[in-house]
């Protein structure tokens, strides 16, 4: 039997189950949310490796066993389509959800109205998951709602204090009106081709490509930008992670602008549009919005004092280099370089994932322990806090790209693409790196200065929130070690797969 | 605190409150027949009780509203309806096997037991929707007062 309709039901019986099993006991009901996320981690690995193994799009419809109507050529039904891409995405949030669950455990403990939190933290995943599976349109605006919802309430989760609500209402605001661009563009494209399949769309748009088409991809890509936190529209981020609870902004940072942003933008501009446009232009509209991101995000990261709002607009500087891959990928279509930057910029987004939600647990331990995080109060941390320090070390030095660690690889795909295709946009990814590396210079030296007041009383967290931690810099450390040997077998296949939109189509259509 | 309405809106809600509630259900249990549904139903059924709230006030309306029973039954709902989707799993998710195998709900289409696992999801839909609602509404008017 297919697994993949677990990947939703699971988490979906979890969140409903919740407000019962806080019934019978508070214990139980921590332990239960711990459960549900291992256990989707277990389905989104095994979809993972099936798909891996036999190197074919799984396709899944709903209500039926064929997504074709009866004695017509089209889809009816709602299909899921999980390519690469996609399921490596699922792993990777099934895995940073089940660590930041396991993170609350502790780092919650204080808060009132838990078993609401919980319910939205799955809800949060379900969305995500929801996304990447999704080969339906509107399907795909009903998860990127769900997991949007679920984030503006996590956002503004501690409404007593007064960041929290205004983040959240900002992040509300401006988001719903990105929502409704994305769902404008849907309803003009439903309107010209009278179809919501993304594969049988994709082949009606090389057949007949319009005027309107290109509107509704304006409007569904502006939406799409402002969900990844690229510059012109970044500005929610910077207030949303710091004010949200640090497992919330790890999750945040490490998974929601992946899915509802830069997944999204692959997935709609190489499966759906990639033949039928000039993509070229497309991709340097790309790496346009792109360069500012990398520009502004990183050294914006410069001159922050507080720890959490650092940590954000390095996530923002860091989406630039996704969203630079991903440019030169759809502008390079079909080349060995566009490949490798496809597959960097996958690379980067996984790794981007593990290390950005090592750092939010670090910054969550720290604002635990000693109650402030602004940096100008922190300096002299590493000697009461030595394992927390350690952990923002490896985060820190990962995130630059220091060759023993996970960043290294992706960032040097980056790198050598953008210097093959264009040496002045290799140019401008090594000045935000500079600016990325002064900014975490400052913190580290804020780490290792001399002991202040605030922290003379600080020591390590607990279990729950340690043990998180340790397995991200396990990861980080694994995917540092063998960089090559996962860019040939995961991340080339998966570029390739994700290029191919032929057979994206065809998966559903049948040959 | 007086907080609630005179006596004319008070004997007319009596009045209304099960008429509203009444057309709801009837909604609800008829989305596979007729225009409406769960979602509809359920709302409709939540205006019966900001009805009951707005009419007789807040310390009324706080005796009669358990929280703790509001939000199992919403996840009753939710509940109710995966399981509904889930029933044909064998086949495919939503795969409506209890009309297409003629277990249950498999009349005549047009009579009320007919369309399988339908009635059941919109049942489920009204009772989270309602449910869902009135527990929102609850929370806001308990919100803490103006001052203070």
């Amino acid at each position: 039997m297919n697994v993949l309709p677990f990947l939703i039901i699971i988490p979906l019986f979890g969140a409903f189950s919740m407000p019962l099993v806080k019934l019978i006991s508070e214990k139980l009901r921590d332990i239960w949310a711990v459960i549900i996320s291992a256990v989707t981690l277990g389905v989104a690995t095994d979809v993972f490796y099936t798909i891996w193994k036999t190197n074919q799009i799984v396709v899944y419809t709903l209500g039926a066993t064929t997504p074709l109507g009866k004695g017509v050529g089209f889809p009816i039904r709602i299909v899921w389509e999980v390519d690469l891409l996609g399921a490596l995405i699922a792993v990777t949030i099934a895995f940073v959800s089940l660590l930041a669950i396991i993170y609350s455990l502790e780092y919650m403990k204080h808060d009132t109205g838990l078993d609401k939190y919980y319910t939205l933290i799955l809800i949060l995943e379900l969305g995500m998951l929801g996304i990447v599976i999704t080969g339906d349109i509107f399907n795909f605006y009903v998860f990127l709602e769900i997991m949007s919802i679920a984030s503006y309430a996590l956002v503004a989760f501690r409404n007593d204090t007064w960041e929290g609500i205004e983040a959240g209402i900002k992040y509300m605001f401006v988001g719903s009106l990105a929502s409704s661009f994305i769902l404008l563009g849907i309803a003009l494209l439903y309107g010209q081709y009278g179809t919501l399949t993304m594969a049988y769309l994709s082949q009606y748009i090389t057949r007949e490509p319009t005027f309107v088409s290109k509107v509704a991809l304006a409007f569904i890509l502006g939406g799409l930008l402002f969900k990844s936190g690229a510059v012109p529209v970044h500005m929610w981020l910077a207030d949303a992670h710091p004010a949200a609870p640090s497992s919330i902004s790890a999750m945040l940072s490490g998974l929601v602008i992946k899915a509802g942003g830069v997944y999204a933008i692959a997935r709609i501009l190489f499966s759906i549009y990639s033949i039928s446009l000039n993509i070229k232009a497309i991709g340097w509209i790309v790496i346009f919005f792109a360069c500012l991101t990398l520009i502004v995000g990183n050294a914006m990261a410069v001159v922050q004092t507080d720890m959490k709002r650092l940590f954000a607009f390095s996530s923002v500087g860091q989406i630039g280099y996704i969203l630079l891959g991903i440019g030169i990928g759809i502008a390079a279509y079909g080349t060995k370089v566009g490949d490798v930057a496809l597959a960097g910029a996958i690379y980067h987004t996984v790794n981007h994932a593990i290390m950005k939600a090592l750092l939010f647990l670090v910054a969550g331990a720290v604002l635990h322990q000693v109650g402030t995080k602004n940096l100008n109060e922190l300096s002299g941390l590493a000697r009461r806090m030595p394992l927390t320090s350690f952990a923002f070390l490896v985060g820190a030095a990962a995130i630059i790209g220091l060759p023993p660690l996970n960043g290294f690889a992706s960032k040097w795909l980056i790198y050598e693409s953008s210097a093959l295709y264009n040496p002045f946009l290799a140019a401008i990814a090594i000045l935000g790196t500079a600016f990325c590396t002064a900014a975490y210079i400052r913190v580290l030296f804020t780490f290792f200065g001399k002991e202040s007041e605030k922290v003379k009383a600080a020591k390590d967290p607990g279990k729950a929130m340690v043990i998180p931690m340790i397995l991200l810099i396990i990861a980080v450390i694994i995917m540092g070690l063998l960089p090559w040997q996962i860019n040939d077998t995961i991340m080339l296949p998966t570029a390739k797969m994700l290029e191919e939109s032929g057979k994206y189509v065809l998966a559903v259509l049948g040959g | 605190m007086e907080n609630d309405m005179g006596l004319i809106v008070k004997t007319m809600a009596r009045a209304t409150i099960p008429l509203i509630g009444i057309f709801g259900a009837y909604v609800v249990s008829h989305g596979h027949l007729t225009p409406g549904g769960g979602f509809q139903g359920g709302a409709t059924i939540a205006g019966a009780g900001i009805l009951f709230l707005v009419a007789f006030g807040l310390n009324e309306a706080k005796k009669r509203y358990d929280k703790n029973l509001y939000s199992a039954l919403e996840g009753l709902g939710g509940l109710a309806f995966l399981g509904a989707a889930m029933l044909g799993l064998s086949v495919a998710f939503f795969y409506n096997i209890l009309w297409r195998d003629k277990i249950a709900f498999a009349g005549q289409p047009g009579t009320l037991l007919s369309a399988g696992f339908l009635p059941i999801m919109n049942l489920a839909v009204g009772l989270k929707v309602f449910t869902g609602l009135v527990s929102a509404m609850m929370a806001i008017a308990l919100f803490r007062r103006w001052k203070k």
